[in-house]
């Protein structure tokens, strides 16, 4: 049957008496009824209600107006749209005495995040560069010393270091929060980008070597712009981890400087008034909104930066 | 704009500094130290390369000998020191008294409950969407969205899951989703469904895989000379003890009085509000196990599976024969992970009930007792034992990562 030829002549289409006999050709045409979709669809359904329906009511509550939210109804789309609850929950909402909502928290987060994602970032990827170019005795001791640093759990630091940090002066200050938020980010950020960049060909140092340029020639002009897709991995596992952190932030500063994962936990757990459900629902989108643009922005690369930091102390 | 501008100047110096000690510290060697002239300039220069990594790694190993290296040390002193007595060494009466202790052990029931439950739901439910959202068409937007959890931090999603559990007076109009749905339950064939067979058959499901496990782990001990038999003894153990578990959970469900038409304080139920934080972390974590296993899953060669198809293999054996035992490896790499998350779970809880109503967990009665009760031995004495729990998976993540890195 290997002649084409012979096909042709005696394909279905072609022989009217042939057509009628084998009946309909080709692959059996899908059910949309049947017991493969039933099971896939029926327990995609169930699992997405349990994943989606949270962050549906988040939204739609954090859209109604109270009145409206005491009437029940909680899977109803808001009949009236409002976004007083947004605007409550960033700038009036009350933590204990005060009530300037959670701005003051974004900031604090802001200020917090920021130095201590591009500190991290900048020693750690040197760190990683320098590990990576160089193949000496005692590496192999640094390395395991790193990989404990990024698997040990903090609670086991976490008292030790307010000791530390009120002997230098800095507790309850941005500055600690920053400090501790730098050096606990850089184990984890140094084997990410030493093994990075030793998955980079060799030939590219060694010709660049050979053309003159030095240590800081080759970090600059070969390493960074090759590496740019690992930059950015690691500044999504730093600012998501560092703006949802809440241990560190309630531990290591005082409350005019707490994060905003701290102030919105407060603001919900405070138990003067009644519970306003649709503000509380707008600050934790506030909340997540920073991690939530950069997912949405990012995409794959933000995937592969949670999956590495999922496994840091 | 002083926010902008501290963060500037943070960054500036930080950096600046950084980069001003790399460059100096490579000057002076190169130029003062071993300078690459004279008369034995090459000698100088391999002395000075075999120091200049040192120079680099410097800066950081000194912050993580500060940071990380000192307070272990310093856990494990305060842990045998007593604060009362101004600092003095007491040997073990802090662990004493922790042990004595009915909230540490209510935490220890706890975690190990949070142990068992959550790796095993995470991994489950995220190798379930893995394997079903690559089957359609939009699946890559159910991934996302299921993913989306992992961004919002715990307490974002505590509190979201405290809208879920509120519960107002019975006769005014239920906000919280559970009471809403659970106030639908009247006690007739419907609830019964829903609420005794369906719950009584997925722990028949939990039973049956741990039955499973056992199995697998008592299978090769027929043969006389198996390493590591101890271990394999004791999970089978473990997993018969879970069989025998959930076998009795079946029957009080089966033969439970449930309170229709009340709502419920779902958080204030002893033990069982346990599993309604465990909700939040699953909740959580899933997206992570999705990922990682779903890439898994498309990693497998093609021909296997046609190969089982042609032999007739259905759907569930190709997925159960042929698929899981190829990915087995990261399906332990996701559950090791997820099972160090739970070990240290602390937002959740804190934020949700902060231990009350019997759902206390180590980090957070360690949390208690540094910053709430002031007793840093004690506080100390339950970090080292967070620190005993982790370190068994902690020492098999050093091996296998250090294993990739050659």
């Amino acid at each position: 049957m290997s002649d084409p030829g012979i096909l042709a002549v005696t394909k279905a289409g072609t022989d009217p008496v042939r057509a009628q006999l084998d009946g309909p050709s080709g692959t059996r045409p899908r059910r949309l009824i049947s017991r493969r979709n039933i099971f896939l669809y029926g327990t995609l359904i169930l699992v997405s209600l349990y994943y989606l329906l949270p962050l549906y009511v988040m939204i739609v509550t954090s859209l109604k107006g109270m009145p409206e939210i005491r009437m029940g109804n909680i899977f109803a789309p808001p009949v009236e749209i409002t976004f007083e609850p947004w605007v409550k929950a960033w700038s009036e909402a009350c933590t204990g005495l005060n009530c300037d909502g959670l701005s003051r928290g974004f900031w604090n987060s802001v200020r917090i995040t920021v130095p201590s994602v591009i500190l991290s970032i900048a020693i750690a990827s040197v760190n990683g560069y320098a590990l990576a170019n160089w193949r000496f005795k005692g590496a192999d001791i640094f390395f395991t010393i790193l990989i404990f640093g990024a698997f040990i759990p903090y609670q086991v630091m976490l008292y030790p270091i307010v000791i530390l940090l009120r002997e230098m002066g800095l507790y309850g200050t941005l500055w600690g929060l920053v400090l501790v938020h730098s050096v606990f980010g850089m184990p984890i950020l140094t084997l990410l980008f030493r093994n990075y960049f030793t998955s980079l060909p060799e030939e590219l140092f060694k010709a660049a070597r050979v053309d003159g340029a030095g240590f800081w020639g080759i970090y600059f002009q070969i390493m960074l712009p090759m590496s740019l897709p690992i930059f950015v991995v690691a500044m999504i596992l730093q600012v998501t981890g560092i703006w949802n952190d809440f241990l560190f932030g309630v531990v290591y500063t005082k409350p005019e400087y707490y994060p905003m994962t701290v102030q919105l936990n407060n603001i919900v757990n405070s138990v003067q008034g009644v519970k306003e459900y649709n503000v509380n629902m707008a600050a934790t989108i506030l909340t997540g909104l920073v991690p939530l643009v950069i997912y949405f922005v990012s995409g794959r690369l933000f995937v592969r930066g949670i999956a590495a930091g999922a496994v840091k102390g | 704009m002083d926010a902008a501008l501290l963060g500037l100047v943070t960054v500036v110096v930080g950096v600046g500094g950084c980069l001003a000690y790399f460059y100096f510290s490579n000057l002076f060697l190169d130029k003062v130290l071993f300078p690459a002239s004279g008369p034995n300039a090459g000698r100088n220069i391999n002395r000075a390369n075999q120091i200049r990594p040192w120079l680099f790694l410097f800066p950081a190993i000194f912050a993580l000998g500060l940071y990380l290296g000192y307070p272990v040390v310093e856990t494990l002193r305060l842990s045998l020191t007593d604060r009362d007595a101004g600092g003095a060494f007491i040997g073990l009466a802090n662990y004493q008294q922790m042990f004595g202790e009915p909230k540490f052990w209510e935490a220890m029931r706890n975690n190990m409950l949070w142990l068992i439950v959550v790796p095993a739901a995470s991994t489950a439910f995220g190798l379930l969407s893995a394997q079903l959202t690559d089957r359609i068409g939009w699946g890559s937007i159910a991934k996302s969205l299921i993913f989306m959890p992992m961004a919002i931090s715990f307490v974002g999603a505590a509190v979201i899951f405290k809208l879920i559990y509120d519960t107002r007076a019975e006769g005014q109009e239920q906000i919280g989703i559970l009471n809403a749905v659970w106030l639908q339950f009247e006690g007739g064939v419907g609830s019964f469904l829903a609420l005794k067979l369906l719950p009584a058959l997925a722990l028949l499901a939990f039973a049956a895989l741990a039955g499973w496990l056992a199995w697998l782990m008592l299978r090769p001990l027929r043969r006389p000379t198996v390493p590591m038999w101890i271990l394999r003894g004791i999970g089978a153990a473990f997993a018969a003890w879970l069989v025998i578990l959930s076998l009795g959970a079946i029957v009080n469900i089966i033969g439970a009085d449930l309170p229709y038409g009340q709502p419920q304080t779902w958080l204030t139920i002893p033990f069982y509000n346990n599993f309604f934080l465990m909700v939040v972390l699953v909740w959580i974590q899933t997206g992570f196990a999705m990922v990682i296993l779903s890439a898994a899953l498309r990693g497998i060669p093609e021909e296997t599976v046609e190969a089982a198809i042609v032999d007739g293999a259905s759907p569930l054996q190709v997925f159960f024969k042929i698929k899981v035992p190829q990915i087995m490896p990261t399906i332990v790499v996701v559950w090791t992970t997820i099972t160090l998350v739970v070990l240290k779970v602390f937002d959740i809880v804190y934020a949700m009930t902060n231990g009350q109503w019997e759902t206390q967990v180590l980090a957070n009665y360690m949390f208690d007792k540094l910053f709430r009760a002031n007793d840093w031995g004690v506080g100390s004495a339950s970090a080292i034992i967070i620190m005993l729990l982790v370190s068994p998976i902690l020492v098999w993540n050093v091996w296998n990562a250090r294993k990739e890195m050659r």
